[in-house]
């Protein structure tokens, strides 16, 4: 077998039949993501396939499920109001929220990518954030954004700066959540770090004896590097930041996206719709819309990512 | 002559160039111990920023209740209730609801790390017809909104009569998760194929190439999946909310949200029994890190 | 397409799907506990939010006693998460694995009937009529088409707190709390210490734990925005003088001060009343107990109705509650039926009272709570008080045509508040748009 391979052309030509080491490879290629395939089957398929065939239905969840055709497409964008709202908002946040959790990420992640004492404890603390979730840390939040008793505009106050209301004033809503986003963004900062041990340290120090400045290495060997792994941390921060829903729902007076809306993202806008509204059937076609944007988005990504990605 | 002369000359050439690199050495040293401060006080700053909201957590843990209600809130606790520790963990089953949270998250972590590393080196490494399309599905996977597919998911669980039990949270961990898939893809493409290749040479087949030699040159990778699966199950409410039916079989998550109802919140429980849950997670990070300095090490040598 | 069927159909391919995986992991049947046990008895399922203190234990003890009591069914009570129970549950009735008794909100017991999600109890009524047991307007909620589908279990109504040492220092009368909506105000002002930009201490602010909502029916005669026909009553003249006077309130105080008052005590962790920062409140009757539990043991309080709008119009006030509900398709509903009954029984109901200082649905469970014996004095007087606020409580279930109209209401709401719109404007955008909505 040894024998066959090394007499093989290295490049195959494409678009013709399967030689037999080619199938082989196929083969091997088929068990390796096979798992994924007999999950994808078992657990995914047949969900998602009724929830794309409920949105164009009046499913209620229990009792009701009526073909009405494209009735909640239709709906969606000429008859709820909300539903706008609900899309800027959404847009919003994850505009201002992809860009700086990515650069969090990596400016962190350089930060504590060195050998001194103590990196272990800060780069622990530095994680933490990352660790907590649930309610607890919500409430914890809206304790620090309080106006006059709360950290955050104390220590605006010591710069002589007058802080917003934030959760409270519709203008503030957001970046108050993008702040919340920052602080935990350890989690980005993870994936960086574990990158970072794959640059070589010879080629800093090549780069060092050729006169190369901390930034010129960060520009021209760090970032280049990771660059896979911060064309993962933009698609996947895209499509979790399109599905923001905790941080509002709990944060708001009975999950209702106030004040005047601001809150109000699109997944929860669809939560109101299924869970308090029984209305699935419009929740599963907005899902689907959704889907849509973030489906093109990523197709956008993966188009412009030979440009700037190396791997 | 010619040859004293020459050693002459590479003599002095040599001490000039020793008095130059000390030189040069001695004004790097202060200019590296400068930036040592320097990268110490941001990190210090930083870790002040970031322990503050978990500082206000842990003083509200150990506050009275009728001291968490008072405005303006103190900073630190007037007076230490470390009772409130005691009454938490006896509130609810603490340790009976602590293994059987370790008992799922355990699975998760390991059915993470195996079936997506495995999975992640198919769509990396090998050439098959209808990768592409694949590989789509995975990233489509991570695009559907939890909500619509949790009730007929439900309904897919109870079909097979796996509701009430730990199955729906464990078995699918062994079946890959999209965002791990695309990870470690991430990692692998970055991996150089002639390794792969001379392996090949070698005789080796995919799977020995996998087990042998992406595996533990990517651990920094596989070690950050394990941490994030073990935060995400060790940390996950609405699963274990839907799938569990016997309070016998509950998970902490759940158990904390017993100091919630209709009209109070016990503050100072809710933060204690918090604080008590993130323990496991900051020591396993603690831990797990240490092996990133490893991996730097393996990829040789270190700096100053 | 026939509905009930094509869900069968999505259903039966759900199966024929899932048993590739059954095959392939062994998936281990461990059946449900609605089976009878060897000793002959029916277990029933009963899902409640109360995971801890005296409710928990309460309703632990009255269980245990009832399975006590007959030797045919053993109830299992399992706690599940405040808020979550509702969304379990309804995965678990369209699972069809439900359990068979759920504590419920009250509001929406229409819509579950409606939605088939609750198993229609008028036979058993109708065997032994006890819907003369709760207060009227409770068991209204709990019919669908004029049929019962749950009972109701505990109920609440929003009451003002005061703060009678802040009375006293203001020169006023602790045992006299504001009748109508003029006193309030004149009260509050001599509460009221500090000026704009600068308040130590806020007399009232009208927005503060109630809402606009509870506000307009108070005003209306205790109609809310959807009317007792069923009707959107949106923009009544009344609703729009209450909408005026609320933020007359605000520009009193400054929307500044407001917002940061909103902000700071948002999170419901830190709490104004208690810190003695606002000296009246509008509050759901509940409150009493953080009271008990939370405040120095020297502070002084009082509890009174809502003033009314003028002298006549009534303390109307607003409330909520859980029900009792046999979700559809389980296997016991009579035997659930009889358990709901023992919960809904007078002396049930008093000793869950007594225990939680909730206000019961029984009516006489609350009339025996008012001269009970283990109750201190105070705690006499708040059932004494909500018994008679009962009698001009409005509840408010969940429209059918319009479940979802509440985040339209307080868009406008919202933009009045923020200077966008007038009362009149705000209100009239939101009865065209809900009206639009329930079209």
């Amino acid at each position: 077998m040894a024998a066959e391979q090394r007499i093989e052309p290295k490049k195959k030509p494409k678009r013709q039949k399967m030689n037999k080491r080619q199938k082989k490879e196929a083969l091997w290629g088929l068990l390796f993501v096979s798992p994924f395939i007999i999950g994808f089957l078992a657990f995914m398929l047949l969900p998602m396939a009724f929830s794309f065939i409920g949105s164009f239905t009046n499913y209620n969840i229990t009792s009701r499920m009526d073909f009405i055709g494209f009735e909640n497409f239709t709906r969606m964008f000429t008859n709820d109001q909300l539903f706008l709202t609900s899309l800027y908002n959404t847009v919003f946040y994850v505009v201002l929220n992809v860009p700086l959790t990515t650069a969090g990420g990596v400016f962190l992640a350089v930060l504590l990518n060195r050998k001194i004492r103590g990196i272990s404890i800060f780069r622990t603390i530095f994680y933490l954030p990352a660790i907590l979730s649930g309610v607890a840390v919500y409430v914890l939040w809206m304790q620090l954004l309080s106006p006059s008793s709360g950290l955050i505009n104390t220590v605006l106050s010591w710069v002589g700066i007058a802080g917003p209301s934030w959760l409270f004033d519709p203008n503030w809503t957001k970046p108050a959540l993008i702040l919340m986003r920052l602080w935990s963004v350890g989690g980005a900062m993870l994936l960086y770090l574990a990158t970072l041990q794959n640059v070589p340290i010879q080629l800093y120090e090549s780069a060092e004896v050729d006169g190369a400045g901390p930034f010129k290495k960060l520009r021209h060997i760090t970032l280049p590097l990771i660059t896979p792994i911060i064309f993962y941390d933009v698609i996947t921060s895209t499509i979790g930041a399109f599905q923001i829903f905790q941080e509002a729902y709990v944060m708001t007076e009975n999950g209702t996206g106030g004040p005047a809306n601001s809150l109000l993202f699109y997944n929860l806008h669809m939560w109101n719709k299924a869970f308090v509204a029984f209305d699935m059937g419009y929740a599963m076609a907005m899902s689907l819309v959704l889907f849509a944007i973030v489906i093109v988005l990523t197709f956008i990504n993966l188009k412009l990512a030979p440009r700037w990605v190396h791997y | 002559m010619i040859e004293s002369s020459k050693t002459d000359y590479s003599q002095k050439n040599m001490s000039s160039e020793s008095n130059a690199q000390s030189k040069y050495f001695k004004s790097k040293k202060r200019q590296e111990q400068l930036g040592k401060i320097a990268i110490y006080v941001i990190l210090i700053l930083v870790s002040l920023i970031l322990l503050a909201p978990l500082v206000w957590m842990l003083s509200t843990s150990l506050k009275p209740m009728s001291e968490i209600v008072r405005f303006p809130p103190t900073i630190l606790p007037e007076t230490f209730v470390w009772q409130n520790y005691l009454d938490t963990i006896q509130a609810f089953p603490f340790f009976k609801y602590m293994g059987n949270t370790l008992f799922i998250t355990g699975f998760v972590v390991l059915g993470n790390v195996f079936s997506n590393s495995f999975i992640a080196y198919g769509f990396a490494k090998i050439e098959f017809p209808g990768k592409k399309i694949l590989f789509a599905l995975v990233l489509a996977t991570m695009m559907v909104p939890g909500f619509v597919t949790m009730i007929p998911q439900y309904i897919l669980f109870t079909r097979i009569n796996w509701v009430g039990t730990y199955l729906p949270l464990i078995v699918p961990a062994f079946f890959g998760s999209a965002f791990n898939i695309f990870l470690l893809r991430q990692f692998y493409l970055s991996i150089n194929n002639e390794l792969i290749e001379a392996a090949q040479i070698d005789g080796a087949n995919h799977l020995y190439i996998w087990s042998h030699l992406m595996v533990p040159l990517t651990k920094p990778a596989l070690i950050t999946v394990g941490i994030m699966s073990f935060n995400g199950a060790w940390n996950d409410f609405l699963g274990p909310l839907l799938y569990i039916s016997k309070e016998d079989m509950y998970t902490l998550q759940i158990g904390l949200q017993s100091f919630s109802n209709q009209s109070t919140t016990q503050w100072n429980y809710l933060m204690a029994g918090a604080t008590l849950v993130l323990i496991p997670s900051i020591l396993l990070f603690f831990f797990a890190q240490k092996y990133f300095i490893e991996g730097m090490d393996l990829t040789g040598g270190t700096k100053g | 397409m026939n509905s009930k069927r094509s869900i069968k159909l999505l259903k039966q391919s759900l199966i024929l799907g899932s048993t590739v995986i059954l095959l392939a992991a062994c998936g281990n049947s461990n059946d449900t506990s609605d089976q009878e046990s060897a000793d002959g008895r029916t277990t029933l399922e009963f899902w409640s939010f109360w995971g801890s203190g005296a409710r928990r234990e309460t309703i632990e003890e009255i269980i245990e006693e009832y399975n006590a009591s007959q030797d045919d069914v053993t109830v299992e009570h399992v706690y599940q998460p405040w808020g979550d129970i509702w969304t379990k549950s309804l995965a678990a009735i369209a699972g069809g694995n439900a359990p068979d008794v759920i504590v419920q909100d009250i509001n929406s017991v229409k819509q579950r009937a409606e939605a088939q999600q609750a198993t229609n109890l008028q036979d058993y009524l109708d065997e032994d009529d006890i819907s003369g047991d709760f207060y009227p307007q409770l068991w209204d909620t709990v019919l669908y088409e004029e049929e019962a589908y749950a009972l109701p279990f505990n109920t609440d109504t929003q009451v003002l707190f005061y703060n009678k040492t802040a009375f006293e220092e203001a020169g006023l009368d602790p045992e006299m709390p504001p009748e109508t909506w003029d006193e309030l105000e004149e009260m509050a002002r001599q509460l009221d210490q500090g000026s704009e930009g600068n308040w130590e201490q806020i007399g009232f602010y009208p927005r503060w734990n109630i809402g606009v909502d509870v506000w307009a029916l108070n005003a209306d005669g205790g109609e809310a925005w959807f009317d007792s026909n069923g009707e959107v009553a949106i923009n009544t003249p009344e609703k729009v003088e209450a909408l005026e006077w609320m933020l007359d309130w605000q520009d009193y105080y400054g929307r500044d001060t407001i917002n940061q008052y909103e902000a700071e005590f948002g999170s419901g962790v830190s709490d104004p009343f208690i810190s003695g920062l606002v000296s009246m409140r509008g509050q759901n009757i509940n409150y009493y107990t953080n009271l008990v539990e939370n405040a120095p043991d020297d502070f002084e309080f009082g509890v009174a109705p809502l003033p009314e709008k003028e002298e006549g119009s009534g303390h109307w006030s607003w409330g909520g509650g859980f029900v009792l509900e046999v979700p559809e398709n389980t296997d016991h509903p009579e035997e659930s039926y009889d358990f709901m009954k023992y919960l809904s029984s007078t002396e049930v109901q008093e000793k869950f009272g007594m225990n939680s200082f909730d206000i019961m649905a029984n009516t006489e469970a609350n009339e025996n709570l008012k001269t009970h014996e283990e109750l201190d004095e105070m705690g006499q007087m708040i059932y004494e008080l909500a018994d008679q606020n009962l009698a001009v409580t409005t509840i408010t279930p969940v429209p059918l045509n319009a479940p979802d109209f509440n985040s339209l209401v307080n868009t406008e709401i919202d933009a009045a508040f923020l200077g966008q719109k007038t009362a009149k404007e705000a209100l009239d955008d939101a009865q065209e748009s809900v009206e639009n909505l329930a079209e």
